[in-house]
């Protein structure tokens, strides 16, 4: 029996403690989850530069890997990726010490560290005017060596692949390589959750883009901008007998994307499917690997103020200065119509009043280069578009199908190098030849190297001749696969039956832009 | 010029009701005829509670005392304080009960007192239901009976709903309860219907969410008390003066505005014609309004929530709520809201605050039966306010509390003066309510009291309060009531 009952309003206030202790304890397991599963960390950097670097864009919580599965993969797969990693990719490191490549970024994400793409993966080009010069980074310039086709199929396979199992991660992220330093509660996690998750995940995105075995290898610096869009974010039937050859071959070179200002209202993308910087930024970052429901509004908006008035690089060696003039004569009467040019002060003129095809559309059949890039843009797939971000401010509105190719302003077009959107001609020198050759006339190159980042400062391009490059880290552009196509942008009117003497003028002016 | 309670007013005495002070103290002094029983003037004091007697129940000398004070003031006519016809029905301990045959000697020697002055004496048979401020160890592991099982809103008391059988029981103890006071000899009994207690418990359409013969419409929610009136009836027969403290309108939703309203005037209109019972039932109506207690209707006036932070912690073991409340007492913010909410549910009348609904009830149930006496609570300390609620038919008499205890002789006053003079008079403070949970019941406005310091002010009201003490039970003879023994 017991002698000393709680009264009954002392039994009632007994529950009420119990309730006030179970409701607290919720508030905070509640708070607790929602500060470790819930709420997300990311590295805030002062630099623009940095921030552009580095920066989480959003891309990491549906698409990222737990940076410790990231650094651990080219240790498990050593025979696939060789000694550099990543860097077999062409991804870029800063140092040799830096942790991650350029455009590669973090946020914490359900307790877990994960990193992924962002703008500057893209967007980020190399340079060197000797073979023993160390590459000069070039921010906002064409992605000249990332080999993103590579990376993706190497995802696409680890997934598959039997080393990839709990065992061999954990190893390689405890290895001396790593430093993982797993604790036993770590080990528990990353058996049972991280690794099945991201075996999971590597199983599904080869499922998604298990088109690319059709493809031809988009090679170093290009990029198969839409048919990953549309199988990723629409999931667009991709068989074959949904999607043409022609269709699905469209790779394009990367652009660059400083002085984004005076773009704003001009037909962008190769083929000048949308006229707002602001939707062509977002569609980018979806890109990149964020979803519309994860995007990091306000770090793309960061990154868009930095491009805004981010100026074109100078050209890194020496012009002829005559020989420029007179090229600037050549090019005002052949060039400026559609490209626009610098004015007499030394500044770009984007004006579309004095330049009034500047920015708008070429029709196919004039400009007559590949189809490809064109083709793959379909207008189910503009009005899938048109849909995203639907109840928000920024939904998409601008995109639309075109009937060609939109003219560039060619802001230092000399980082740019391979030319034509899909990056078919080595050179602005080459560009200026007939893709046909005849026994008088030199013309364009039908097969070339191509993933060098040595500068020919007189044709104005990357070297093809494989000076100082191991060849198998060469990639051989040919012309003649489909999407590759060097032939357009051509005939009198484009400056290809100008004396030789007059094409090296122009490309002495085309330094200085 | 004498004004008699039944006679018309002139329009123009109607309108500035502008009456000589001989004339309302005329009236006021003027008998009261009930059916059985005739009251010298319209003066009531009020049921007053202090915890002066016996733990179990048994009446004390300090009760004596205190009900002989208000006697020799010069009311007609003392309601007893709460008493309970059962130990369950306790609201504090230490308050003499009515609940066993061998009690009566006691409340027998209380009405001998009370006479010698000429006042009769009127025992409020209670039974506090839910509303149980300490129940003392009697009750400490017991659940308070009530119509409902729903915890008491204002202090969390718990309750249990009473079953059929004890309901029953509970009738029989009132109906014991009123033959004691009978055999007592006292004057009449009142049934506590008021102010949230067990009655009003069951009469409540807030409170009462029954679904058997004891719930539902109105009709239904009267039957309990119904049956303590013929209860008591069959006990005490048609000649024992009975009268009923009801409420006018229950405002149910003072603190929590999500609470039920509670009855209207028109409920309690039905509840009265019912206890009519043909002519068999009460005698009488004590209008007063609130479904708890406190309320800001009743007591009407202030609170105190420094007295609340001092004396409401002999509450925190009652009630599931008693915590809450007393944080909110004590907390600066809480504090000053809860006296703002005070202000707000309360009004600006205070005195005859329950005015307007007697006479709404008094003008309906007198149609019916002439016979039937209203009396009217609600802060009275004022001869012309006294008067004005008799002559324009709000009310028969008016029972008042807090001005006696502030002013023990105030009848004496109104028979020259309309009231106390302004130091003096009841500042409705409500002081007095809240010590009680603590101290003898008394009046603790030290502004009232005589002094030039502080201290000469506590002094004198200590003086004050203690004086129900005085004569003490036990005391030394003095020599001559020594000698004056020896020679018997």
């Amino acid at each position: 029996m017991n002698y000393n009952p709680p009264t009954p309003a002392e039994r009632v206030l007994n529950r009420y403690r119990w309730i006030r202790w179970i409701v607290s304890l919720l508030v905070i397991l509640a708070a607790l989850y929602y500060l470790v599963f819930v709420n997300q960390y990311v590295v805030a950097y002062k630099s623009d530069l940095d921030h552009y670097k580095y920066g989480s864009i959003g891309s990491e919580p549906v698409n990222g890997l737990p940076i410790l599965v990231f650094k651990a993969l080219p240790v498990m797969f050593r025979a696939e990726l060789g000694p550099t990693g990543y860097r077999r990719f062409g991804m870029l490191y800063e140092t040799e010490q830096s942790e991650l490549p350029v455009g590669m970024s973090r946020r914490i994400v359900s307790g877990i560290e994960r990193v992924w793409l962002n703008c500057a993966v893209c967007h980020t080009g190399t340079y060197r005017l000797e073979p023993t010069d160390r590459p000069t980074i070039v921010y906002g310039a064409p992605s000249n060596n990332l080999r993103l086709f590579d990376l993706i199929k190497f995802f696409t396979k680890v997934g598959s692949d039997p080393r990839f199992s709990a065992d061999n991660l954990i190893d390689a992220i405890d290895g001396p390589e790593v430093h993982g330093h797993l604790n036993f509660v770590d080990r528990l996690i990353y058996r049972y959750i991280v690794f099945p998750r991201v075996q999971a995940g590597f199983q599904h995105l080869a499922q998604q883009v298990s088109f690319i075995n059709r493809q031809a290898d988009w090679g170093p610096g290009r990029v198969d901008t839409f048919n990953p869009y549309k199988a990723i974010q629409f999931n667009f039937p991709m068989d074959a007998g949904h999607i043409t050859d022609t269709e699905l071959n469209g790779s394009s070179d990367f652009p660059s994307i400083w002085q984004q200002r005076p773009r704003d209202g001009m037909h962008l993308h190769w083929d000048g499917n949308n006229t707002s910087v602001d939707e062509r930024n977002l569609s980018a970052a979806l890109g990149a690997g964020v979803t519309p429901v994860t995007v990091d509004i306000a770090a793309v908006h960061r990154i868009r103020r930095w491009i805004w008035t981010l100026p074109a690089p100078p050209f890194p060696a020496a012009v002829d200065r005559a020989k420029a003039w007179r090229g600037g004569q050549l090019f005002a009467e052949y060039c400026a119509a559609c490209h626009g040019m610098k004015n007499e002060a030394g500044q770009y003129v984007y004006d579309t009043n004095r330049y009034p095809r500047l920015g708008q559309v070429e029709d196919l059949d004039r400009i007559g280069t590949d189809r490809g890039r064109w083709a793959s843009y379909t207008q189910d797939f503009s009005a899938a578009q048109n849909m995203l971000y639907a109840g928000y401010p920024w939904r998409f509105s601008h995109f639309s199908k075109t009937a060609g190719y939109a003219n560039q302003p060619l802001d230092g077009i000399w980082a740019r190098s391979p030319y034509l959107h899909n990056g078919a001609v080595p050179t602005l020198r080459d560009l200026l030849e007939p893709s046909a050759c005849t026994a008088a006339n030199p013309c364009r190159p039908a097969q070339w190297y191509r993933g060098m980042d040595i500068l020919d400062t007189a044709k104005v391009g990357y070297r093809t001749d494989g000076y100082g490059y191991d060849p198998k880290a060469l990639f051989l552009y040919d012309t003649t696969v489909p999407g590759n196509s060097n032939r357009g942008h051509e005939g009198p009117a484009y400056g290809t039956g100008l004396p030789a003497a007059d094409k090296d003028a122009i490309v002495e002016y085309m330094k200085t832009l | 010029m004498l004004q008699a309670t039944d006679a018309p007013l002139s329009d123009a005495q109607a309108m500035d009701k502008a009456f000589l002070h001989e004339d309302n103290a005329a009236l006021i002094f003027s008998p009261l005829k009930f059916r059985h029983l005739e009251i010298k003037n319209r003066l009531f004091r009020s049921n007053l509670s202090g915890m002066f007697d016996e733990y179990n129940g048994y009446g004390g000398h300090t009760r004596l005392n205190w009900e002989e004070k208000f006697a020799k003031g010069g009311v007609g006519c003392i309601i007893s304080s709460y008493t309970p016809v059962a130990v369950r029905g306790r609201i504090l301990v230490r308050y003499a009960m009515i609940d066993n045959d061998d009690k009566i000697p006691f409340w027998a020697e209380v009405g001998k007192r009370v006479h010698a002055h000429n006042c009769h004496f009127i025992m409020q048979l209670s039974h506090s239901g839910r509303q149980q401020d300490m129940g003392g160890v009697e009750n400490l592991f017991k659940k308070a009976q009530s119509s409902t099982s729903q915890t008491d809103f204002f202090h969390g008391i718990l309750a249990n709903a009473m079953t059929a059988s004890e309901i029953h029981e509970v009738v029989e103890q009132f109906a014991q309860g009123a033959r004691r006071a009978r055999e007592a000899g006292l004057d009449g009994v009142e049934l506590h219907g008021a102010n949230g207690y067990l009655i009003t418990q069951f009469l409540s359409s807030g409170i009462n969410d029954r679904t058997d013969d004891y719930g539902g419409p109105v009709e239904n929610r009267a039957r309990f008390v119904l049956e303590i009136v013929r209860a008591i009836r069959r006990e005490v027969g048609p000649d024992f003066h009975l009268q009923m403290k009801i409420n006018g309108v229950d405002h149910n939703d003072w603190l929590y505005p999500w609470m039920k309203k509670g009855n209207t005037l028109e409920d309690t209109l039905t509840i009265c014609k019912m206890l009519l019972d043909d002519g068999k039932g009460v005698d009488a109506f004590h209008i007063s309004s609130g479904s708890t207690f406190p309320h800001p209707r009743n007591p009407p006036g202030d609170i105190s929530t420094q007295a609340l932070t001092r004396w409401y912690g002999g509450m925190l073991a009652s009630g599931v709520r008693t915590r809450f409340n007393y944080a909110i007492f004590k907390s600066p913010i809480g504090g000053r809201l809860f006296q703002w909410l005070w202000r707000f549910r309360r009004g600006k009348v205070i005195e005859g605050i329950n005015a307007e609904y007697a006479k709404y009830l008094r003008s309906a149930i007198t149609q019916i039966d002439p016979s039937i006496k209203f009396l009217c609570t609600g802060g009275f300390q004022h001869a012309s306010n006294i008067a004005g609620v008799i002559r324009d038919g709000s009310c028969d008499g008016v029972t008042m509390a807090r001005p006696l205890i502030a002013n023990n002789d105030l009848p004496q006053i109104l028979r020259t003066a309309n009231g106390p003079i302004k130091q003096k008079e009841c500042t409705y403070c409500n002081k007095c309510l809240i010590n009680d949970l603590a101290n003898p019941l008394g009046c603790y406005e030290v502004s009232r009291y005589d002094g030039e310091t502080f201290d000469e002010k506590w002094e004198n009201l200590i003086k004050s309060v203690m004086s129900v003490y005085d004569p003490p039970l036990f005391r030394r003879n003095t020599p001559e009531e020594t000698e004056g023994g020896r020679s018997s």
